[in-house]
């Protein structure tokens, strides 16, 4: 591989790749405001100047300039290097780049930063920006002045409505068009555009049109100011205040890896980010899914129900031990769901099997929906292909419920509430009436849903917020999300609630730890990072 | 066996020596001579005060300690004026309209080393000419029992809508739920000089002094 050195770095590069990319990707960061790793380059910003020493047997590029001279009270003639954007440059083999080491790039940053601030309202106390501002951080390391113009700053209109989901304000922007940008060649909905000149520079939405779509939160996501803010995190928290813990999306198949921020203090999720993953989502998500964080607070099972009313674990536990006496493992079925995560599915798996001896596995989720060619995947459920490695042979929910009206079926235990038949409107009847056959449903489901309500004993679990779990993606990359809030209500992991039952009907399902059932789950070391692609199959016992 | 002391008498410093020794005299031994002196102060006193009582002017209570005369003050009927810097009670500081000047950036409650302030960030109700541009406290709670005034809120406060110049020290209330300042309270208590606005002017949304949006045509 190539290399160029950056601040006497040596950075390898691919060829063809810009010098602040291939800096990117090796963890160094040349300051910048337009260039977005997923976007194209614009180099409008000019904050990731740098100084590049000439190409052997060439005379550098420089700059007639005149300086103040305090001693002679006079300006003086001066040269000094042209410097030149890094989003921009192609790195070459042996190329000399200076960034921090020098004082030429230094003065162009502090330039830049004062030229980007002259407009800008101090409105940090209300901007929802501060604290992950770009402009706050560079001010602080390259910045550290006090501002010099005395003139009233350009106004420009504030709080602009550009769609249901975003609002702009056009004197906080800075016009790096990123959101242009990522409405161009990302959603390829060209609905943004700048209008004006200079100083009266704003963002605006095409005549007509208001700024939809599946991808406009990332719009503001990429805006590296307060310019766009959503209407659905403004001013709702302080981001100092959040944690951060990785996970990924439980929108739909594609799995996108994220960022949940949540406050420890009042254990409330409050935003989804983006968390960058070449293989799985690049640097996006969609609307849907960055609002999906509300699942983590809504529709919630967080208490334990016997015949839905409110009990206590322990009697429910009694209550589901009376249900399963002196019954035949066959009419017994145990019904797995896409919307658990792998360690889930596994405990009712090694149950079913290994236990109860029924060969009867069903599989609910959500049903599908909307999709496109970017990131939505019809596939509703975050873990589909989790429990068809878990189980090959697994049958579908309306199977389950041929075989519950054909008196097969009497028994189920099952995972997560939700069903293919909850909204739909043709189904949903027969599946409630099915289940009301059921002699025994014992549910150990997250989220309410047809499941959940018609279970003589429901079993709150922690949902994918409050407990570590394994879930496998459309393309079958496993991907590890860690445990974010506390477990809300008396809710507790699913896997571990399913030993629960286990042993409450009598089995010694002895699995109390995260880190055995993973052990067991799969032959291969456990993916310590949701990024990394485990090419280990969860072995399955007959 | 010599019995323990209890508490342990501490060691004598090694480093100790006698700053003063006064012999003996004649005349304290005598005793008398000394007791009618101490009687002269008292009755000095005693005579000041009165005179002063009668003729109804008490020397400044801030010089007084230097000064000579009483060092004693009628508390609760006089107090010491509180020097300029004192930090008393907080306050909620009013914009002209009497709304709080608070955007709820949550400065405060970040900087308090107590924790004791709450707030609940809100944005402003549908057609208040603020709605968009700035936040509001739905919420701001101040607990006075954890908070130590050391005046970091005030000093982390951006808008100057945080004050703790209200010249009050804390009261002695008779339950612990009253020492909770909600932000009515708050935005009722005043300065010392009776304001209830500060210092600092501000542009409002929709202001005679707000220049407006710079470009001529205003669709957007």
């Amino acid at each position: 591989m190539p290399t160029f050195t950056y601040d006497g770095k040596t950075i390898p590069f691919e060829p063809g790749e810009t010098i602040i990319k291939a800096a990117y990707r090796q963890g160094i960061e040349i300051p910048h405001y337009c260039w977005h790793p997923g976007l194209s380059a614009p180099a409008n910003c000019r904050m990731c100047l740098v100084e590049i020493a000439p190409a052997a047997g060439q005379r550098a590029m420089m700059l007639d300039v005149l300086e103040w001279d305090a001693s002679l009270n006079d300006y003086r003639p001066r040269q000094k290097p042209k410097l030149q954007p890094a989003c921009q440059i192609p790195a070459a083999e042996g190329m000399q780049v200076k960034g921090d080491s020098s004082d030429n790039v230094k003065e162009a940053r502090k330039g830049v930063q004062e030229f980007l601030l002259l407009n800008h309202p101090v409105d940090c106390p209300i901007c929802d920006q501060s604290g992950e501002c770009k402009l706050q951080d560079y001010w602080l390391e390259h910045g550290q002045y006090q501002k010099r113009m005395r003139d009233e700053p350009i106004h420009k209109p504030k709080a602009v409505r550009f769609g249901p989901s975003i609002v702009y304000d056009g004197e906080r922007c800075v016009m790096c068009t990123r959101c242009i940008r990522f409405m161009d060649e990302v959603a390829k909905d060209p609905v943004l555009d700048m209008r004006e000149r200079g100083n009266l520079n704003e963002i605006f939405v095409a005549p007509g049109r208001e700024l939809t779509g599946h991808y406009t939160f990332m719009t503001e996501h990429v805006c590296p100011v307060g310019a766009l803010t959503t209407v659905d995190f403004r001013f709702k928290a302080r981001v100092w205040f959040l944690r951060t813990a990785k996970t990924v999306c439980q929108g739909c198949a594609t799995g996108c890896n994220a960022h949940l921020d949540y406050d420890p203090r009042y254990n409330k999720v409050y935003r989804y980010r983006p968390r960058d993953n070449e293989q799985v989502n690049a640097y996006w998500m969609c609307d849907e899914g960055m609002l999906s964080y509300k699942r983590a607070h809504e529709d919630r099972v967080v208490d334990p129900y016997v015949k839905g009313s409110v009990s206590a674990m322990k009697k429910a536990l009694a209550e589901a031990k009376s249900y399963f006496e002196a019954v035949p493992g066959e009419t017994i079925a145990v019904v797995l769901s896409a919307q658990h995560s792998l360690e889930d599915n596994w405990a009712l798996r090694e149950l079913a099997g290994a236990y109860l001896g029924t060969r009867a596995i069903y599989a609910t989720g959500l049903p599908e929906g909307y999709h496109d060619t970017i990131l939505i995947h019809e596939d509703k459920n975050p873990n589909t292909r989790g429990v068809l490695e878990l189980a090959p042979g697994v049958r579908p929910f309306s199977s389950l419920l041929d075989d519950i009206e054909a008196g097969r079926v009497t028994h189920v235990i099952a995972l997560g509430g939700e069903t293919p038949a909850d909204a739909s409107a043709e189904l949903g009847p027969r599946a409630k009436n099915a289940l009301e056959r059921l002699q025994a449903l014992v549910t150990i489901a997250a989220h309410d849903g047809l499941l959940a309500r018609a279970a003589h004993v429901l079993l709150p679990a922690a949902s994918w917020a409050e407990a570590s779990g394994t879930y496998v993606n459309a393309k079958g990359i496993h991907q590890v999300t860690e445990k974010a809030i506390e477990p809300q209500g008396v809710s507790e992991p699913g896997w571990k609630l399913v030993a629960d039952v286990g042993q409450a009907l009598g089995y010694d399902t002895s699995w109390t730890k995260l880190k055995q059932v993973r052990a067991r789950l799969t032959s291969a070391p456990t993916v310590p990072d949701a990024a990394a692609v485990s090419p280990s199959r969860p072995q399955v016992t007959p | 066996m010599a019995t323990a002391t209890f508490p342990k008498k501490p060691p004598s410093p090694n480093n100790a020596y006698v700053v003063a020794h006064v012999e003996p005299t004649p005349a304290t031994q005598v005793y008398l001579p000394e007791i009618f002196k101490g009687l002269a102060v008292a009755m000095k006193h005693f005579f000041r005060n009165t005179k002063e009582m009668v003729r109804n002017e008490r020397p400044d209570p801030v010089t007084e300690s230097i000064a000579k005369g009483i060092t004693t003050i009628s508390y609760p009927e006089q107090k010491r004026p509180y020097p300029e810097r004192f930090r008393g009670l907080h306050r909620l500081t009013q914009r002209d309209d009497g709304s709080p000047r608070c955007v709820a950036c949550l400065c405060c409650s970040t900087a308090c080393p107590a924790q004791c302030i709450f707030i609940e960030a809100g944005e402003y109700p549908e057609g208040d000419p603020r709605r968009g541009y700035e936040r509001y406290p739905v919420k701001f709670v101040i607990d006075e029992l954890r908070c130590i005034f050391c005046g970091y809120c005030v000093e982390a406060c951006p808008c100057d809508a945080i004050r703790m110049d209200t010249g009050l020290h804390a009261v002695p209330y008779d339950s612990r739920d009253q020492f909770i300042y909600r932000k009515d309270l708050l935005l009722a208590q005043a300065s010392r000089d009776g304001s209830h606005l500060t210092a600092n002017p501000r542009h409002e949304p929709g202001d005679e002094t707000h220049p407006g949006v710079t470009r001529e045509h205003m669709t957007h």
